[in-house]
């Protein structure tokens, strides 16, 4: 049983992580369709600059760390949702009339380029956070050793998804996303800016993915320039397990996706845990063609 | 379609062409400069330039410069075999590399089929040597010797429940199986864990709190520095006081780094031995000259191997004075011998395997540093 | 009279192209060797996405087992390599039955993840040594080289041949099934898939159909690749290589048979030209897959309208149903 509660924070803390990656995902494929396999380099880039930010700036020796490192959270969403938009803007908005798959490829391309412009920066070797930001010890909770980062990334997860989740439902901005996502033109004919709309997304959705790279690298100290395909694609399985385009889905859909593998990985084999992720995955959409929380859409006739 | 054919057909061309021109002895290098590895194909090279540069000021070989000519394999045996292709032509005296194991199998028969010396730096997999091949050295020892010695400090340090956990590649999963299989069966020692993690993945707390509850007193882990050094940091913030060993892949400052120095103190690892620990004059003047260079001590372990590569290689050439790979090899199977490199003396078996007892086992102490164990 | 001459150009265009290896020298003429497999891989792969519209992230798992059942058939019970190779397609054609059949329901990006899906655990599968034959990481080696009559294929030019003769004979092929009922009714559901079942189309029978096809072709593919690299390891069959195939596809232009070579020339030719670049090689090559899909949106060359004596309405291109 302490055995299964354990994994259980294993999977949750996994899962928020994954879950913040899969809202980049969902935001931006709810409004164009498109599958923004750069993303992942967005989160990797979040890490990268996090560090350089942190380590130039002294800002947790000058504010302490809880300000500092919030401060720094800010200051990474900002640069990196400046990033996302000029992605939109060269990568993707020359291709908004054309195939949908093609801005697919074009994705692909900007992600082989984020990825390699990380390794020419900041070298290919493994960059390490500085210790001793977050606390490295464990709390006992009801007879379980529970570190005390991972309670602090499950905070830090849940906080930014329901802020997201209140700025999607309860402002006008966040309307205009769910109105976009819904169907593009009838927004268009209500007087919604469709292109604001997509803007906004680029900034919203890439800001959290940069955030959750910050994360990861507070959390487990070492970053370096390939970790991105592997989060991304847990992040877009995520996404799509929730029901893509679906934001409360891609938080349920990331959170369960932790959990899953860290059960698969105690109760089967650690050497086939994403293995079994998939098999889930697979079985739950053959039972469920559009998701968990994916909308039935009904056959265009 | 024609057109654009003809234009690819002129640029392959012209590049070609291009590659026959210079004169110098040129010695190739393959290694990961892309791809998940390139932080060792990268350095790979600085460690060959340095080396080639040092051999240029005291008059080159021959007569003749000495010319580097590096190829990136993508740490992928696809691209290798592309990479292979393209040194083969480009009339390289001997090629150092590469680093995986897979990757260096899938480039041994094209530098086998065109004659020239390969000499491996991080390929430790066995059957590498076991397949009669000519021109194919390494400088890295085999698995199965690191696996020896594994089991012996293992059995010295009086383990009785022990966990191997490996990472699923070749190098990694060869090691752990060895050792499992020399382990096996020993009186007062039982294997309580053996399993796999995913290389890459940052959080490995669902595969120690498994580990955990099989209850080991020591674990050998074989995989590399990245997932070492987060285990040994994970392990920590769920205050687990387990002793653990690494492999030689382990051996990289960066894992305490990315440990922690307190999460760090007390890991073992095995190495074939650090040039800082080397008494040899070559050893001390290379560190020396590469940290004067790049700002830092190499990083890994198997670049310094591939120096050692191309240490013997031009030695050989300048012996022989010849590059005729037939004379290269018989020199470098029978007459090289105790040839003072810079992870100690160097000599070849028939098989074109390294002899002697290469590995050393070493602990990390308080300040994170790597002290070679007596 | 233009048929004629398309059909003298395209003549002299591969009698051009099959001298090549008397001019190129053996990296050169392995790099073509590349772009072969990855022609034929994407030829295979077309019929999926570009014909029936399916978003298949994961036809590496296809290409891998068609390679696993080469190297384990030909290593473990000495059958000549170049017999294997219906077997290869056949096994890789089962096993696209076996799991096209329950999610080939599933909508365009649902799809796409499950092929991913199917590829990764295809994957993991092996470097897990599942049944105790795939070697796990270390994977298979030893596996022959093909040979006819006595004659042997060793070299990259002798592959040259073989590679080439073999995506020669899938273009002819895939050319006439293009233009049969079968491509059409692919076509057409593609295009609008409530229609075409509207109109009679069994769309789920011609769906798999393709799916299968396609894993078919990536099998035999898998053979050549086994009996060229002599050594297989599941290293060689990434979630990255599918996505190769996949931008071999959109970029050379979907749907479109001379664009798959194209693609193929460049999706697997452009990094080796790139190697000049060293380290940067493959942030060029980034930069160039956005560029290119920028200035060619529909892919480099587009599959052509087909024409009919009735006035046509202006098709509309969508990726996926």
């Amino acid at each position: 049983m302490e055995q299964f509660f354990l994994q259980l924070t294993n999977g949750l803390a996994v899962g928020g992580i994954y879950a913040l990656i899969a809202l980049g995902y969902t935001m931006v494929y709810g409004v164009l369709k498109l599958i923004n396999f750069a993303h992942s380099d967005l989160f990797t880039l979040g890490a990268y600059l996090g560090l350089t930010l942190l380590t130039s700036m002294a800002l947790t020796d000058r504010l302490g760390p809880f300000w500092g490192t919030v401060l720094l959270a800010f200051m990474v969403m900002l640069l990196i949702a400046i990033v996302g938009a000029l992605l939109d803007r060269v990568a993707y908005r020359p291709l908004r009339q054309s195939p949908r798959l093609s801005a697919v490829v074009s994705a692909l391309g900007a992600s082989i380029f984020l990825q390699n412009t990380v390794m020419l920066v900041y070298g290919a070797r493994f960059q390490v956070y500085p210790q001793g930001i977050l606390p490295s010890t464990a709390i006992r909770v009801m007879g379980l050793d529970i570190p005390m980062v991972r309670l602090i990334v499950l905070c830090t997860s849940t906080l930014m998804m329901l802020a997201l989740f209140f700025f999607i439902q309860k402002t006008k901005t966040g309307t205009a996303i769910r109105a976009a996502a819904i169907d593009q033109g009838a927004a268009r004919l209500m007087g919604i800016d469709v292109n604001r709309v997509i803007l906004m997304v680029f900034l919203v959705g890439p800001a959290l993915g940069g955030v959750a790279g910050l994360l990861v690298g507070l959390y487990y100290g070492q970053i370096n320039f390939t970790m991105g395909w592997g989060y991304g694609l847990k992040a877009f399985t995520a996404a799509i397990l929730g029901g893509i385009g679906n934001i409360p889905g891609a938080m349920v859909g990331g959170i369960l996706l932790g959990v899953i593998e860290a059960m698969g990985a105690a109760y089967l084999s650690i050497a086939w845990k994403d293995a079994i992720a998939f098999c889930v995955l697979i079985l739950i959409l053959i039972f469920r063609p559009t998701g968990l929380l994916g909308e039935r859409v009904a056959e265009k006739v | 379609m024609k057109k654009v054919l003809f234009i690819l057909v002129a640029l392959f061309v012209a590049t070609a062409t291009a590659a026959f021109a210079a004169d110098p002895v040129k010695i190739g290098l393959m290694g990961p400069m892309t791809g998940s590895w390139a932080s060792e194909g990268q350095e790979m090279k600085q460690v060959l330039d340095l080396l080639c540069e040092e051999l240029n000021a005291k008059g080159g070989l021959m007569g003749q410069k000495v010319a580097v000519v590096s190829e990136d394999d993508g740490g992928d045996p696809r691209t290798a075999s592309l990479a292979a292709q393209r040194l083969a032509t480009q009339g390289i005296a001997a090629v150092i590399g590469t680093y995986g194991s897979a990757v260096t199998e899938a480039t041994q028969n094209i530098y086998n089929e065109a004659k020239i010396i390969q000499v491996a730096n991080g390929s430790t997999a066995i059957r590498l040597t076991e397949k009669g091949l000519k021109y194919f050295f390494r400088t890295c020892p085999r698995d199965d010797e690191q696996a020896k010695v594994a089991a012996a400090t293992i059995e010295k340090l009086g383990v009785k429940k022990l966990a191997i956990l490996h990472d699923n590649s070749t190098y990694a999963k060869g090691l752990a199986e060895e050792a499992k299989g020399l382990l096996a069966g020993k009186k007062g020692l039982e294997i309580v864990f053996f399993d796999a993690l995913t290389p890459k993945e940052q959080d490995y707390t669902a595969i120690l709190t498994k580990m955990k509850a099989a209850g080991p007193d020591f674990v050998f882990f074989t995989g590399y520095y990245g997932e070492g050094g987060l285990l040994l940091k994970q392990k920590r913030q769920m205050n687990w006081n387990v002793p653990f060993m690494g492999g030689d892949a382990t051996n990289n400052p960066d894992l305490v780094k990315i440990a922690g120095k307190e999460a760090a103190a007390g890991f073992y690892f095995l190495s074939p031995p650090l040039p800082k620990d080397l008494p040899t004059q070559e050893a001390k003047a290379f560190l020396a000259a590469f940290t004067k260079k790049y700002g830092n001590p190499p990083n890994s372990i198997y670049p310094v191997l591939a120096g050692d590569g191309f240490r013997v290689i031009t030695h050989a050439i300048a012996e022989t004075k010849s590059t005729d790979p037939e004379k290269l090899a018989k020199y470098l199977k029978t007459e090289l011998k105790e040839f003072p490199g810079l992870t100690g003396k160097i000599s070849f078996n028939d098989k074109g395997d390294r002899i002697g007892e290469v590995y050393k086992v070493y602990k990390v102490n308080a300040e994170g540093q790597f002290i070679l164990e007596p | 009279m233009t048929n004629q001459r398309t059909i003298i150009t395209i003549s002299l265009a591969n009698v051009v192209f099959a001298s090549l290896p008397f001019f190129l020298n053996t990296y050169w003429v392995d790099v073509l060797n590349s772009i072969g497999i990855y022609s034929i891989l994407a030829l295979s792969l077309n019929l999926i996405v570009g014909h029936a519209g399916l978003f298949n992230l994961g036809h590496a798992a296809f290409y891998a087992i068609g390679a696993y059942t080469a190297a384990i058939l030909n290593t473990g019970y000495g059958i000549p390599i170049l017999a294997l190779l219906p077997a290869c397609g056949f096994t890789a054609g089962v096993f696209a039955v076996l799991i096209a059949r329950p999610i080939i329901h599933l909508r365009g990006d649902y799809l796409c993840i499950v092929t991913i899906g199917v590829g990764e655990i295809v994957r993991i599968a092996l470097i897990n040594d599942v049944f105790g034959v795939t070697g796990g990481a270390n994977g298979i080696f030893g596996i022959a080289r093909p040979s006819l009559f006595g004659f042997s294929v060793r070299s990259p030019q002798h592959f040259f041949y073989y590679i080439w003769t073999f995506a020669g004979i899938t273009v002819c092929l895939f050319h006439l099934l293009e233009n049969s009922r079968f491509g059409r009714a692919l076509n057409y559901l593609r295009e609008d898939e409530v229609a075409a079942e509207g109109s009679g189309v069994d769309t789920a029978h011609y769906k798999l159909a393709a799916f299968v096809v396609g894993a078919v072709w990536a099998g035999m593919a898998g053979n050549i690749y086994a009996s060229k690299m002599t050594i297989i390891s599941p290293e060689s069959f990434t979630f990255w290589e599918s996505v190769l195939m996949f931008a071999i596809v959109i970029l050379g232009g979907s749907g479109s048979i001379p664009g798959m070579l194209l693609g193929a020339f460049l999706i697997v030719g452009l990094p080796e030209l790139f190697r000049e670049f060293a380290n940067a090689r493959m942030l060029v090559f980034g930069a160039a897959m956005i560029a290119m899909m920028i200035f060619r949106t529909q892919g480099i060359l587009p599959a052509k309208q087909r024409r009919y004596s009735l006035p046509e309405s202006s098709g509309e291109e969508s990726g996926t149903g």
